[in-house]
């Protein structure tokens, strides 16, 4: 629609509205002032739309759902005067009229209903719809041309077949009309998008909270208030409240959270009709069996009510929102599922963000996590910088962020709810990789000290020999060379027994020096586990396969844990024969110490060796069933 | 007999000159890394270098480096490598085959011992230290001729891999010189080896006693 027709429309809308104002106040009639001022609403709000939206029909339509309400009253004040002492210009116009134009009133809803929320018709076909309507306001108005009506009753008219059969096809017609309306906004809302059905909502809210609203009205007036105290909200309802839902729904259709609104509406809509139900049938079911005129019933109906109030309202809200806001229903029933499986321990944690993205429909979303250490993170734990999103928080701290790849008022709170939902797994991964990588730095750390301390031994062991040992055997070739150039007898003795302590110091060091580091490990591990057999009183049988080339931390440890077993082999298992093993297999080293003895040693005496191991981030197996023997395995 | 000394630690070099010259060796050049020992045997051709095995530059293997490269270029000159203790890399090929000695470094305090070593590598014998011959034996693996060997026969082979004569291998076995000879016939014969010079199959009785340990 050309904006100029659009801003025309509106324009004539409320000029019959203001021109139905000063009518009422003209000749005096209270209830249509109030009407027509209430009018004002829906044409403001059909300026909003009609400026902010100068293409669309909805602006229009709007104003015109008013005007048209003014129009009916304009003609019938008019039509009125006319038969009275003063009429009123025009009046001879309107006096024929009067009795049928009220599908008139109508009419700028049912175009509402046509075009909203795109601002034009589905498609041209749907025009035939606002034809026909005219049709049938047209025969309206023809099967009773020149009727009035006084004290509620229609007299004069258009009272023959002709007439009848004139006012049963309007009847038809603008009925038939205002259904297909319906009919098109319920298509609409059932093949849009996301956005059309959440506009499309906003129209549902208004008329449900209308609904509710008449059905207050029917309890009041069944309570006893007064018809015009009891249908005033209605009436403000459907002045007011739709105007306002449609102006809403196309200019800012994500002010709200309509879809929760609706739910919440229409759940409390159905439960008031049911409550209503119950009673009545509690009351007719009571007094057929305790007899009508006792308070028995009511109370008895008063209580049933009261009880199924609450499980109704709460089993109507989840139905509700089901139906009137599906996808919501389903993202959150995925994300408590998921909440379940990782709680059953069936799924991952960490699968939360995969999880979210599915649930949003937002392939885009990123979920960042604020770790414990101070920094952001996102889900491999790998540092970053996240950019502004929505924070999520759990016990008073923000616990992460989620960024939205496609960011919408309505998607953020969507997402929100979502990430309320599923706290706990962000929070544990949000700890679990606090914890991983807290584990990891202990790892390298000990990693670290082991390869430190490995670094020291070697650098005492070559101390060892080429300091102190070789001063020593220097010494020694001192007092050698001091007894070749000349020294008695009893003095070449005494040079004699201290070259043969020196010696015997020198061997002491050489072993000492081999506890501290085996220095046959130079030449390969295989080498050094060789020497291991030097002193054992029981035959050890060494396996040495090929070996790739080690780094002097794990030979050392793989030394030692060959010596340490070894040795407790010696000393607690009283074994015949003690079998080494090293080998490699898949770039591990695995060294394993068999003996036939007693078996059953205590896991804790080798705590020592298992720390040893631990600290390369190997595994130490010990396999000890008494009478059985013993194997300890270290993979490093 | 003219020497040439590499050692890095100058108490234990100058010591070391001392000790030679005191037992009427002529110590032609005495220096303090592998590349200067390289030089100092190609400039005097010696007959014997006496070189420790853990020397700058790099103060790894380096003097079982430079004692490949010597016996390359000079395979007359007599190697003898000390060492603080047992490392046995870069020197298992020179182990066995004439004119090699390897000694732990306190041996040098038993002089007559080391004197007599010394004139064995310079004359193309062998001199091993005891415990390196240990160590090679332990880490022998699958079982070769030398299982055949009695318990005695494998003392006299050991013997004979640390470079001792049959004299001497009969004085500390405390048996005659005739039965040495027989125990080593026998050895001679379970180890395949006929007679085509002593000295020869001697030679290789000890290669093939150590490679049992070696070749790993």
């Amino acid at each position: 629609m050309a904006p100029s027709i659009s801003r025309g429309l509106t324009v004539l809308a409320t000029a019959v509205v203001a021109g139905g104002v000063a009518l009422a106040v003209a000749v005096g009639d209270g209830p249509a002032t109030l009407a027509c001022l209430a009018g004002f609403v829906a044409v403001a709000t059909g300026w909003v739309v009609a400026c902010r939206e100068p293409r669309s029909a909805v602006g229009p339509a709007l104003a015109w759902s008013s005007g048209a309400v003014a129009l009916v009253l304009s003609i019938e004040v008019l039509a009125r005067s006319s038969y009275g002492s003063s009429p009123l210009p025009l009046a001879e116009v309107a006096r024929p009229l009067w009795v049928g134009v009220w599908p008139i009133h109508l009419a700028g809803v049912l175009v509402l209903l046509l075009v909203f929320p795109d601002g034009s018709v589905i498609s041209r076909r749907w025009i035939a719809v606002p034809m026909a309507y005219a049709i049938g306001i047209l025969a309206s108005v023809a099967s009773s041309w020149g009727a009035r009506e006084i004290d509620g009753q229609v007299v004069g008219g258009n009272t023959g077949a002709w007439g009848t059969s004139l006012a049963v096809l309007g009847i038809v017609l603008t009925g038939a009309c205002l259904v297909l309306a319906v009919a098109s906004v319920v298509f609409r809302y059932r093949s849009g998008d996301e956005r059309r059905r959440e506009q499309v909502r906003w129209l549902m809210l208004a008329g449900a909270a209308t609904v509710a609203l008449l059905l207050l009205g029917w309890l009041a007036q069944a309570l006893g208030a007064p018809i015009a105290v009891a249908y005033t909200p209605f009436l403000v309802g459907v002045v007011v409240l739709v105007p306002l839902g449609v102006g809403i729904a196309v200019v800012r259709h994500d002010l709200f959270d309509v879809d929760r609104i609706l739910g919440a509406t229409a759940a409390w809509t159905l439960t008031l009709i049911g409550s209503a139900a119950v009673f009545a049938i509690v009351v007719l079911f009571a007094s057929r069996v305790v007899g009508a005129g006792t308070g028995l019933a009511p109370s008895a109906a008063a209580f049933v009510t009261a009880l199924t109030l609450l499980p109704l309202q709460r089993y109507l809200t989840s139905a509700t929102g089901r139906f009137v806001d599906h996808d919501r229903f389903v993202a959150v029933a995925e994300v408590e599922a998921f909440a379940a499986q990782v709680r059953g321990g069936q799924r991952a944690p960490e699968e939360i963000e995969e999880l979210l993205r599915t649930a949003q429909r937002d392939p885009g979303l990123r979920l960042f996590l604020a770790r414990p250490e101070g920094f952001w993170s996102d889900m491999t734990g790998a540092r970053v910088e996240p950019p502004e999103g929505l924070a999520v928080q759990a016990n008073g701290a923000v616990i992460a962020r989620i960024v939205l790849g496609h960011d919408t008022a309505r998607a953020r709170r969507r997402v929100g709810e979502l990430a309320r939902t599923g706290w706990v797994p962000i929070e544990v991964s949000r700890l679990r990789l606090a914890l991983r990588d807290a584990l990891g730095e202990v790892e390298a750390s000990r990693g670290r000290l082991a390869e430190a301390t490995a670094e020291e031994r070697k650098r005492l062991e070559h101390d060892l020999h080429d300091g102190v040992q070789s001063r020593l055997v220097a010494t020694g070739m001192r007092l050698r060379s001091l007894q070749h150039h000349g020294l008695d007898h009893a003095q070449s003795g005494e040079v004699d027994a201290a070259v043969a302590e020196l010696e015997s110091t020198v061997a002491e060091i050489r072993r000492l020096a081999q506890g501290i580091r085996p220095s046959r490990l130079d030449d390969g591990l295989g080498a050094a586990l060789a020497s291991l057999g030097e002193d054992s009183p029981v035959p050890i049988e060494l396996t040495v396969e090929e070996l790739p080339e080690l780094d002097d931390t794990r030979a050392m440890t793989a030394y030692f844990v060959a010596s340490e077993a070894v040795a407790n082999a010696l000393k607690h298992a009283h074994a015949n024969r003690i079998e080494v093993g090293v080998r490699a297999t898949d770039g591990r080293l695995v060294v394993e110490v068999c003996d036939d003895g007693v078996g059953g040693i205590s896991p804790l005496g080798l705590t020592a060796l298992r720390d040893r191991v631990d600290s390369l981030g190997g595994r130490l197996g010990i396999d000890s069933v008494p009478g059985l023997g013993t194997t300890i395995r270290a993979v490093l | 007999m003219r020497v040439v000394v590499a050692e890095d630690s100058v108490l234990f070099r100058e010591g070391l000159v001392r000790l030679l010259r005191d037992r009427g060796h002529e110590v032609v050049d005495a220096v303090g890394d592998a590349p200067s020992l390289i030089d100092a045997v190609a400039a005097t051709e010696p007959d014997l270098a006496i070189a420790d095995i853990r020397m700058p530059p790099r103060h790894q293997s380096d003097g079982a480096l430079a004692a490949l490269n010597i016996r390359e270029r000079h395979p007359h000159v007599g190697i003898v490598l000390l060492s603080q203790h047992i490392e046995l890399r870069h020197c298992l090929e020179l182990i066995g085959t004439p004119g090699f000695g390897y000694l732990l470094k306190d041996r040098v305090l038993r002089l007559d011992e080391f004197d007599d070593a010394l004139d064995r590598v310079a004359m193309g014998g062998v001199a091993l230290d005891p415990e390196v011959v240990q160590a090679l034996v332990r880490s022998r693996q699958a079982p070769t001729a030398l299982g055949t060997l009695t318990a005695r026969e494998h003392e006299v082979l050991r013997l004979v891999a640390e470079g001792h004569t049959n004299t001497e291998i009969g004085r500390i076995l405390g048996l005659s010189g005739r039965t040495v000879e027989t125990h080593m016939r026998s050895i001679f014969g379970k180890l395949g080896l006929h007679d085509d010079g002593a000295t020869h199959r001697r030679v290789r009785a000890v290669v093939t006693y150590l490679e049992s340990g070696i070749g790993r």
